[in-house]
């Protein structure tokens, strides 16, 4: 019962961190821009602060998005039958009685998750730069019109997609969080949440 | 206090540039080098330390063999500014009492965003990359002096006072319509004007960009919404179906 099984490797861990990190650096001076909110001020000092912060948050950011196409790009491009199943099923949150399908390493609605972030992130990060880094000439106007929504779109789905996120990998999971301490979980909570990859790895 | 304006009269003005000197005198703007373009208007467009110019304008008609037409660009004081709406940072662009709006380039961040907001592509940025333009010589308006570029003009070509009033003496003087008095709110820089406003380089229907229009009534506000939603959502999920326990997960099986 008590056994343990691998989920996140070191640097998964700490990549996982610096995103999420850079993320709410990056969220919350974005509110701060949205808003002009100027309470923001006893923190970062001053709007001319919170931009480097946002700026330079958002190299971190785009380093680290980076680095999880290693580990979740392939897996989050593999759709089966189960996962659309899954999907139908609404991954068994909708109801204490349905029984959701075994599932890989990661879940359909992980994966589905992980391909918006992923995109969204790329768009933002691509956005963002366009606006940080424009010559001064004016004709770039449409260009820097069009970054600005798209930078707005993704940030509008991502400040909803996140918390989701964080919700079902602490209070909707109970567990689930210490993969993002320890890299370990319960051989339990993997055999019922990831059959499919606990029967792979073969413990 | 009643809005203040610029009334701007091409038909006046004589192409002398004392405006585009007094701004840059008021302003202590340095002078640039510019090349000989084959046109007495110089510079070709407002840069970081011109806040104002002088545009020339040769058309021809059958009537009118050689006309001429000055006209001054700068800031126009939007009722309703594309570049406040877009600027993210608080009080770097501002109103003033006088309802001209103008700029702190302390608190500027030279995001660069406002020219993108600017129906009449106004903001210039100086080498430290803050905003600069014309901030209707508020700091002379507000000591009852007039702005420095109306002061110097010797025709009337631009004259200073009070919006609704220099509305009515253009309308007397036989202008059926000024541009830019009910545009965006009206515009604080008002043009008499003969011909329609196309034929003196300005669009005839100035608007902020759509996409800025959007993002200021429906993705703004959707960031608190998705945000609130998120954590909504999530407290009723908890509420409603509670945690998937280890225990519960196993049950099912
Ligand atoms: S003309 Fe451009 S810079 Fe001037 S107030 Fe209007 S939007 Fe702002
Ligand atoms: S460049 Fe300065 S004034 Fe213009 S939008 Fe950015 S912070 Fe505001
Ligand atoms: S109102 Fe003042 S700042 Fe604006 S163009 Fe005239 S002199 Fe320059």
């Amino acid at each position: 019962m008590n056994k343990m099984v691998r989920k996140a490797n070191a640097f998964e861990i700490v990549n996982h961190w610096v995103l999420a990190g850079s993320f709410f650096v990056l969220a919350v001076s974005g509110f701060g821009f949205l808003f002009q909110l100027e309470q923001l001020n006893s923190v970062f000092g001053s709007f001319n602060t919170m931009k480097v912060w946002h700026n330079w948050a958002g190299v971190v950011f785009i380093v680290s998005l980076v680095l999880t196409i290693v580990h979740y790009l392939s897996v989050s491009l593999r759709f089966t039958s189960d996962d659309m199943e899954w999907f139908s099923k609404a991954g068994g949150y909708l109801s204490r009685r349905v029984k959701a399908p075994p599932q890989d390493e990661l879940n359909a609605g992980q994966k589905l998750y992980y391909l918006v972030v992923l995109v969204a992130g790329i768009a933002i990060s691509a956005s963002g730069l366009v606006i940080w880094l424009r010559p001064a000439s004016s004709d770039i106007t449409r260009l820097v019109l069009i970054s600005h929504l798209i930078h707005n779109i993704c940030f509008d789905l991502l400040v909803f997609a996140i918390p989701a996120h964080i919700y079902l990998a602490t209070l909707a999971n109970p567990g689930t969080f210490r993969i993002m301490v320890y890299g370990t979980v319960p051989l339990e909570w993997a055999r019922k949440r990831h059959q499919k990859w606990v029967q792979k790895i073969g413990v | 206090m009643a809005r203040k304006a610029l009334l701007i009269s091409p038909e006046r003005c004589i192409g002398c540039r004392g405006c585009q000197t007094a701004c840059k005198e008021w302003n202590h703007l340095p002078g640039t080098k510019t090349v000989n373009r084959g046109t007495v208007e110089n510079p070709p467009d407002l840069t970081p330390y011109l806040y104002n110019r002088i545009r020339y304008i040769e058309t021809a008609t059958e009537a009118d063999m050689v006309r001429w037409l000055f006209v001054s660009q700068r800031c126009m004081h939007c009722g309703d500014a594309g570049c406040i709406k877009i600027c993210p940072a608080p009080g770097a662009l501002f109103r003033t009492k006088e309802g001209a709006v103008a700029f702190n380039k302390e608190k500027c961040i030279g995001c660069k965003l406002c020219v993108a907001g600017c129906p009449f592509d106004v903001p210039r940025y100086d080498d430290k990359d803050k905003i600069s333009k014309c901030h209707l010589c508020y700091d002379r308006t507000s000591e009852g002096l007039l702005p420095a570029c109306a002061k110097t003009c010797p025709t009337g070509a631009i004259r200073y006072g009070e919006r609704d009033a220099l509305i009515g003496m253009a309308k007397k003087e036989g202008y059926g319509k000024v541009y830019g008095e009910a545009d965006l709110d009206g515009l604080g820089a008002l043009y008499a004007f003969i011909d329609p406003p196309k034929l003196y380089g300005m669009s005839e229907k100035p608007a902020i960009p759509e996409s800025v229009v959007f993002w200021h009534k429906v993705l703004k506000p959707l960031a608190y919404i998705g945000l609130g939603g998120a954590v909504a959502a999530a407290v009723l999920h908890y509420v409603a179906f509670g945690p998937k326990k280890d225990e519960e997960v196993k049950k099912d099986e």
